[in-house]
């Protein structure tokens, strides 16, 4: 709690364990409105009293502006009272490629003795602010863990109306993806979708492929044992096809047929699990190998701008070697 | 023009006063957040004390037996300070702990291999223990030794297997492809070139990043991954308490 009173402090290092709670501060949650179109302004409002803000004005954000290279792929405004950045975050260093295991909605809904749908349509909302706070903040790839292999044994209910609710998703934001230029990558065992939202997927990663501002991968029915297995069977295909010899197969062959190979960076600087819970439960086996893994106690639905913001600074302070 | 001017006058000092105010109250949230983080490794301190020493009754009645595979992930760097490692690896004995696989990037932990078996009483290669009796003295641990190659490498080893016997088979259509290359058949092919060990319940991370630094990825599906700081600060009633938490965890595995 009070880690999240001032983002503009230094989190301390860690200490022995990382249990350390960062439990869901409601009254320090910033209001994001919703994003039209990237020539309008995003409206952040601070709620007075707030000890991060230094006045009670409203404040008017950007879009992170894009680096030298990229700048003419990017459309910005700055105004002149507006930081570009959250207080408290540094430019560099920020992860390219964030990736998200969103835990949690189904304790969220029972703590509210909501039903547990209502705890999946409030994570919707909370990946939404999500993916507008990586465009803001210059994150060029986010991935989320929607929905795993292993969650096919849920109950039939559950999995139907996860099901429909990707589609309803998919289906309502696909205009918004287009507006955005935001492009959806998805990645996992596509065939066990039902047919439409098979057919769906196909068609919102074929029209928003030439989108360059932002990438949005949504990892369903995906393991990562899965996607080294379907790598090394498209290997064999090549084999077959004579392309290559059986023993030319090496580490970086088989990392250039992984499904994350859909994204100019494939592997995640950061991975957030919410809901406490330790473990990547056979999310990105072989990406994650150097890749920063913050818990987070919250609970995805209550995951904002706050603790995405812990995280982020969490990241920053660490001092990453790739293992050297 | 005047009254403006007064008017002025009486804004700015009111914008200073403000400005002032605010500065006062950053400076004591400063202050009351780093006394906070103080307290709370003073608090930190006393805990891993009491738990060491005893006190924290709850600690005692350990159920150990739930924590089958442990894995210990140190930093390259840190994993030269063999003395300390030994210390933790005695540390796991007395704890009860049976079966430790100790990665480092490097390999220098495998390097270390020898001297780290000898310091240790009824410590034995992984490899090596079988089925032997030993394994079920409450003081006896196995231990493995894996570094960067045994990860990515030794998955690309195991789809070379593959690769060979699919060539062999002479196989053509998608259908061969999925039945030749299947989780299973990679566990099996990662078994056959040396990558024998489990998936570990639990993997301890020692060293100033939190991640698993290329640790075979093929085996940490479900495991409980907890950074523990560095390995010089290490701390018996820490590392105590988080192996209670971890037995008291309940996994749903997705479903």
């Amino acid at each position: 709690m009070i880690s999240s009173l001032s983002p503009q402090l230094l989190i301390k290092p860690n200490t022995a364990t990382t249990l350390s709670p960062i439990p869901h501060v409601q009254n320090q949650r910033f209001k994001l409105a919703s994003h039209v179109c990237p020539s309008e302004l995003l409206s952040i409002r601070k709620r007075p009293g707030s000890a991060c803000a230094a006045t009670t004005q409203h404040r008017r954000y950007l879009l992170f502006p894009a680096e030298e290279e990229e700048e003419e792929e990017r459309e910005v405004k700055f105004t002149s009272d507006a930081p570009a950045l959250a207080e408290g975050l540094q430019r560099e260093p920020m992860p390219r490629h964030v990736a998200v295991i969103m835990d949690g909605n189904r304790r969220w809904a029972h703590l509210r003795g909501l039903p547990v749908r209502s705890g999946y349509e409030a994570g919707v909302k909370s990946l939404k602010t999500l993916v507008e706070l990586c465009c803001k903040w210059g994150i060029r790839v986010l991935t989320v863990f929607a929905f795993s292999s292993d969650n096919w044994f849920r109950p039939e209910v559950e999995v139907e109306f996860l099901m429909s609710l990707l589609e309803t998703g998919v289906k309502e934001e696909t205009e918004s993806f287009i507006r955005e230029r935001i492009r959806i990558s998805v990645i996992g065992d596509t065939s066990k979708l039902p047919k439409c939202l098979e057919e769906l997927v196909i068609n919102v990663v074929e029209t928003t492929k030439n989108n360059t501002r932002f990438q949005l991968i949504v990892a369903v029915s995906y393991s990562g044992q899965y996607d080294l297995v379907q790598a090394c069977q498209r290997i064999a295909m090549k084999v077959k096809d004579g392309l290559i010899e059986p023993n030319d197969v090496s580490e970086s062959l088989i990392e250039q047929e992984l499904e994350t190979n859909c994204t100019e960076f494939p592997y995640p600087d950061l991975l957030i699990r919410t809901s406490g819970e330790l473990r990547i439960s056979n999310f990105m086996l072989w990406q994650l190998a150097y890749t920063e893994l913050f818990f987070s106690q919250s609970l995805w639905p209550d995951f904002g701008e706050a603790e995405f913001l812990e995280a982020l600074k969490s990241f920053q302070q660490r001092c990453r070697h790739y293992g050297k | 023009m005047d009254f403006r001017d007064t008017m002025q006058k009486v804004y700015s000092w009111a914008c200073q006063i403000g400005n002032l105010g605010l500065w006062i109250i950053w400076l004591l949230i400063h202050f009351a957040v780093d006394l906070w983080y103080f307290a709370l490794h003073i608090a930190c301190a006393i805990e891993s004390y009491l738990i060491s020493s005893g006190i924290l009754k709850r600690y005692k009645a350990l159920d150990i037996d739930k924590l089958r595979y442990l894995a210990i992930v140190i930093e390259s760097e840190e994993a030269y300070h063999i003395p300390a490692v030994i210390q933790l690896l005695q540390w796991l004995v007395d704890i009860g702990v049976k079966h430790v696989c100790l990665y480092d990037a490097e390999g220098i932990l495998k390097k270390s291999k020898e001297s780290i078996l000898g310091k240790l009483n009824n410590a034995t290669l992984f490899e090596e223990a079988g089925e032997s009796n030993l394994l079920l003295d409450h003081k006896h641990i196995t231990l493995e030794f894996a570094s960067f190659p045994d990860g990515k490498e030794a998955v690309a080893k195991a789809a070379n297997l593959l690769f060979m016997k699919y060539v062999k088979l002479g196989g053509s259509g998608k259908i061969q492809e999925e039945k030749i290359f299947t989780e299973a058949h990679m566990s099996e092919a990662l078994r056959a070139v040396g990558c024998k060990g489990p998936e570990p319940d639990l993997l301890f991370v020692y060293g100033p990043v939190r991640c698993h630094l290329g640790f075979p990825a093929w085996r940490i599906r479900y495991t409980e991954i907890v950074h523990m700081g560095r390995l010089k600060s290490m701390r018996y009633g820490s590392l105590l308490k988080a192996i209670y938490k971890f037995t008291m965890v309940r996994q749903n595995y997705g479903s």
